[in-house]
């Protein structure tokens, strides 16, 4: 009877006790069911070049403003080691929901316009392991016809059709941590007129890029685009070295309140698909490299949320 | 003798269970008034128990899930001051001071003593408030203050002057017994 006794008042008491553990036990089991999608990503709705898995907030607007000065080895009495001169690219974009934005640019390169429609398909949780984008683009050449190209190219336009660039991107990305978010992008675009008859019209790449935070400010971040042409091929049939090379770059991200500046050295000059996955002139190991910087502002245009 | 024992344990369990009012729903808020502008936040998914066996409380909720006007604001608040990667919720956890029975109706002030648990900084805190019980519902409203450098919420110079050092912090909560 004692024994019973005794072993009842402890039934008591662990009940009691376990009750006082489980109270936020309980709310963090609760609070597991949920999906918590991961914040964040990249910084900014573009890596360096080329684009993030990001979308921006509902009825926000980005403004960017992209400079590629001219290329560090080209002098300095002649260019101020390329600070003389910039290639530039104006771009706004707005969202219509959280995960669908358009845009639009142009690009001092080839008088170039673009549009895009880019949608977040799926976003990473802590059910889903990645972050995936969908992202599309119509480039415009407006160079009057009969211009030289970088490579030294002349091109002619017959008709506005041939002028037209198509592109389609998806973009895989996860943050593996606060700090570190990888992405790959394989994309594949159409220039409906390539430069001559050996370059093929349609071309694939494989993008891998990232991000790593060194503060809450400031992230490193890296990109390399891989052009999965067949240059060999060309090089055979043409009798020439394949003009343009891989695209890689490397930056820093600083973000200030409503701001994100992107710094960055790059052996490309264009800041679209078609221009730095398929016309990159420069080279790391010759040190055509052109130091440039992405400037993005964020407008709100959502309505205050009323009281 | 063994059955009334079992009828005993029966009882303790029952009465262990119907103890608890519960919610998911409750809403915390936070205001902070600068000259540049109003900083207001407000996440609707606030999960709280209440043991009124104990009359211990538990808040946790998740920091992403504030909603601010300003989605840029709202970034910058995960990313930057509460960084929300590495301290994704704030709790609180603590036992009401005043003897009362929460079951039966009436309105009561309280005072619930326990730990903040913010930023992953943990603090022992005293929050006063209100409870208005049908018996089978209550309805909590609190209010306080929270020092941001006491929670090693770290606010850069620059910006100093857009963020206020201390933030009002209102709580709204309606528990169903459960």
């Amino acid at each position: 009877m004692r024994n019973i006794y005794i072993a009842f008042v402890l039934f008591l008491g662990s009940i009691q006790l376990q009750a006082q553990d489980d109270l936020l036990a309980m709310l963090e089991k609760e609070d597991a069911k949920q999906t918590n999608y991961s914040l964040a990503t990249f910084k900014g709705s573009r890596l360096i070049n080329g684009q993030t898995v990001e979308t921006i907030a509902k009825q926000h607007l980005n403004f960017w403003i992209s400079h590629r000065f001219g290329a560090i080895n080209s002098g300095f009495i002649d260019n101020f080691l390329g600070l003389d001169e910039a290639r530039i690219r104006l771009g706004l974009e707005y969202a219509l929901t959280d995960r669908l934005l358009v845009g639009a640019g142009r690009s001092t390169i080839e008088k170039t316009y673009d549009s895009y429609v880019k949608y977040k398909v799926i976003r990473q949780s802590n059910k889903m392991p990645m972050t995936v984008t969908a992202y599309g683009s119509i480039a415009s050449n407006t160079m009057k016809t009969g211009y030289t190209m970088e490579s030294g190219t002349v091109m002619r336009f017959n008709n506005n059709l041939q002028r037209q660039t198509f592109m389609g991107q998806v973009l895989i990305a996860r943050k593996f941590s606060d700090k570190l978010s990888l992405q790959v992008m394989p994309t594949v675009f159409h220039n409906n007129l390539a430069e001559n008859v050996y370059m093929e019209n349609t071309q694939a790449a494989m993008g891998f890029g990232g991000r790593y935070k060194l503060s809450n400010r400031l992230s490193l971040s890296a990109e390399y685009y891989y052009n999965l042409i067949e240059k060999d091929e060309y090089e055979e049939a043409s009798g020439q070295k394949y003009p343009y090379h891989n695209s890689l770059a490397i930056g820093f991200d600083i973000e200030t309140g409503g701001h994100v500046f992107q710094l960055h050295v790059t052996n490309s000059r264009g800041m679209i698909e078609k221009h730095f996955i398929g016309q990159t002139i420069g080279t790391w190991q010759n040190g055509d490299l052109f130091y440039g910087f992405n400037m993005a502002r964020t407008f709100s245009f959502e309505p205050k949320i009323k009281k | 003798m063994r059955n009334l024992f079992i009828i005993a344990l029966c009882l303790v369990g029952l009465s262990a269970k119907a103890q608890l009012f519960a919610t998911q729903t409750g809403e915390v808020s936070f205001f902070s008034k600068t000259p540049m502008e109003d900083i207001d936040a407000v996440n609707k998914q606030v999960g709280s128990i209440i043991n009124s066996a104990t009359n211990e409380v538990a808040v946790q909720m998740r920091v992403t899930n504030f909603i601010f006007p300003n989605k840029l604001m709202q970034e910058h608040f995960n990313e930057n001051y509460l960084e929300t990667d590495k301290f994704p919720s704030s709790t609180f956890k603590g036992k009401i001071k005043e003897a009362i029975d929460l079951r039966v109706a009436g309105t009561y002030a309280v005072t619930a003593a326990g730990t903040a648990t913010i930023h992953g900084v943990s603090r022992p805190v005293e929050l006063k408030g209100t409870i208005v019980s049908t018996g089978k519902t209550l309805n909590m409203h609190c209010q306080f203050d929270i020092k941001l450098d006491e929670y090693k919420i770290d606010i850069p110079k620059i910006v100093f002057a857009k963020i206020a050092e201390v933030v009002k912090v209102k709580g709204s909560f309606q528990y169903n017994i459960r």
